[in-house]
């Protein structure tokens, strides 16, 4: 599903990332850890094609970084779920709104939207807020509302980027566990995160990045 | 308290903001309008109106003086032959006595003791199917004719309205298409504003895998209800004016000044068009 040929790609002297090569099949649940400023996000949005490589190739559900059409990457994206590090809700829409967003852009029947969107926010805990924008809403709640948003086009991959990143232990720890839920229904999982401790010993397969430099396995 | 003033002030300047760039962009699809359906009214009507000169122009022919009742009425035939010519009324020298009396109140024949009128024919012309009008041909034809003294005709004030008109026409013309391209212009700015307001929601689309007609559609639409808000306020205002104007003018002369509905259509159509190429330039410029 997706794949990195050697890739490189750097924003500028110091930082980026070099030579990686990453594989995650359909069903794979696996983790990126790093610290602050390893390159997590940059790979993440190499993954989605907003950025693309300066060498070597991504390969995503058969579309290639060296190849694609710029008006065949929204095609790419719906089939991705992606739960940004910085949320990217639209402040001036709800809850419901937002989440609703993703299924108007992948087109779908007014009757079942509603159903959906609303399965969707209770399946992350998030019923009964749906009227609320997004500055209503707390950090974690609005972490939860951008899953809620991948989530609800049921994509078969969800790339999330530090989901628990404004979680609380425990909170943490049930997003986990959703998304391990989820993965079990088919959907693969590639997440990002710099706590190690919230996913050791879970049976997960683990990639690390430290400056710039992936390596695969823990 | 200072900073709050800014802050109020800066608010209310975005609003104006806001709302002056709307407002420009109506204002002129409605200013396009207003010109462009009164050239609409205008052309109707002054079909019409030309029509109406037509219908009422006339040509006097006076035949020579040794011509004879029956020689007139040959001639008179071969007039009505010509093309162009609707009918000829035939008007004998005692006829033209008698309406030289009805007029004057003078018997000019006791007077003189003969009778100097000539015999003499009223045409008139065909006002329909023609789409410039000219009575030179005919008149030309006329003069061909053996036996005929003289023609008289006032073409110079037809010919004169017709000329102004067609001037008037192209001034028209050129102020329209002018005015449209500047109406373009400021639809595609004022729709640029919203664009930039709204980048972070087109970065978020794009994130999400909207398509670029996904993100582009809803600008498009938005230049268009400000189109179409212009052509309904100058529609409502024309067909107002017309109104009015015909109260007016009813209290003069029987002449009314002619709305077609398909104005409407048309006015309705072009504001269509001209914002929509007026977003769809921002729109691609940017997004
Ligand atoms: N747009 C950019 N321009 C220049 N440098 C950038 C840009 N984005 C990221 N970087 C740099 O690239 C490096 C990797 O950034 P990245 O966002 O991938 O880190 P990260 O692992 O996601 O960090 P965090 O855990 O804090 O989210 C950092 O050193 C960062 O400063
Ligand atoms: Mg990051």
């Amino acid at each position: 599903m997706i794949s990195f040929k050697n890739v490189s790609y750097s924003h500028n002297r110091e930082s980026g990332i070099y030579n990686a090569d990453l594989q995650i099949d359909a069903e794979d649940f696996a983790f990126l850890i790093g610290p602050t400023g390893s390159g997590k996000t940059t790979i993440m949005r190499l993954i989605y094609m907003d950025l693309f490589p300066e060498s070597g190739i991504v390969t995503v559900n058969g579309y290639h970084s060296n190849k694609i059409k710029r008006r065949k990457i929204p095609h790419l994206r719906r089939n991705i779920g992606m739960v940004f590090q910085d949320y990217h809700l639209l402040t001036d829409r709800t809850l419901f709104d937002n989440v609703a967003l993703a299924l108007h852009i992948v087109g779908i029947d007014s009757a079942e939207l509603e159903d959906r969107v609303m399965d969707v926010l209770y399946e992350v805990g998030l019923d009964g807020k749906e009227d609320r924008k997004p500055n209503e809403l707390s950090g974690g709640e609005q972490q939860r509302a951008c899953l809620a948003r991948a989530l609800v086009k049921e994509p078969e991959i969800i790339l999330a980027d530090e989901p628990t990143g404004n979680l609380d232990p425990i909170a943490a720890f049930e997003l986990i566990k959703l998304l391990e839920k989820i993965n079990q229904e088919g959907t693969s999982i590639f997440m990002a995160s710099h706590n190690y401790n919230l996913i050791k010993g879970r049976g997960h397969r683990i990639m690390e990045i430290h400056e710039g430099k992936l390596r695969n396995g823990l | 308290m200072n900073k709050l003033a800014f802050l109020i002030l800066e608010g209310l300047k975005n609003v104006w903001r806001h709302k002056l760039t709307v407002f420009t962009s109506v204002t002129s699809v409605f200013l396009t309008l207003m010109i462009i359906g009164s050239l609409f009214i205008t052309i109707d009507n002054s079909n019409s109106l030309i029509k109406y000169l037509r219908s009422k122009y006339k040509i006097e022919v006076f035949f020579k003086k040794e011509m004879g009742d029956k020689e007139s009425k040959m001639i008179l035939n071969e007039i009505r032959n010509i093309s162009g010519v609707r009918n000829a009324t035939y008007i004998s020298s005692n006829d033209a006595i008698r309406i030289f009396k009805d007029q004057f109140e003078e018997d000019i024949h006791e007077m003189l003791g003969y009778n100097p009128l000539p015999s003499s024919a009223v045409v008139n012309i065909i006002d329909t199917g023609q789409e410039e009008f000219s009575v030179e041909p005919i008149i030309r034809s006329i003069k061909n004719i053996s036996g005929i003294d003289t023609v008289k005709y006032q073409g110079r004030l037809i010919q004169r309205i017709e000329r102004f008109y067609q001037k008037f026409l192209n001034a028209f013309i050129i102020v329209a298409g002018v005015i449209i391209v500047i109406t373009i212009f400021i639809i595609s700015s004022t729709i640029r504003l919203t664009i930039y307001a709204r980048t972070e929601m087109i970065k978020t689309l794009k994130l999400i895998g909207a398509t670029n007609l996904f993100i582009k559609t809803p600008f498009l639409l938005e230049g268009m209800f400000h189109g179409l808000f212009g052509a309904l306020l100058a529609t409502g205002t024309l067909i107002g004016l017309v109104h009015t104007g015909n109260l007016y003018i009813n209290k003069i002369i029987t002449f009314q000044i002619n709305y077609q509905h398909t104005t409407t259509f048309w006015l309705i159509g072009i504001s269509v068009v001209i914002s929509l190429i007026g977003s769809y330039r921002a729109v691609s410029k940017i997004i």
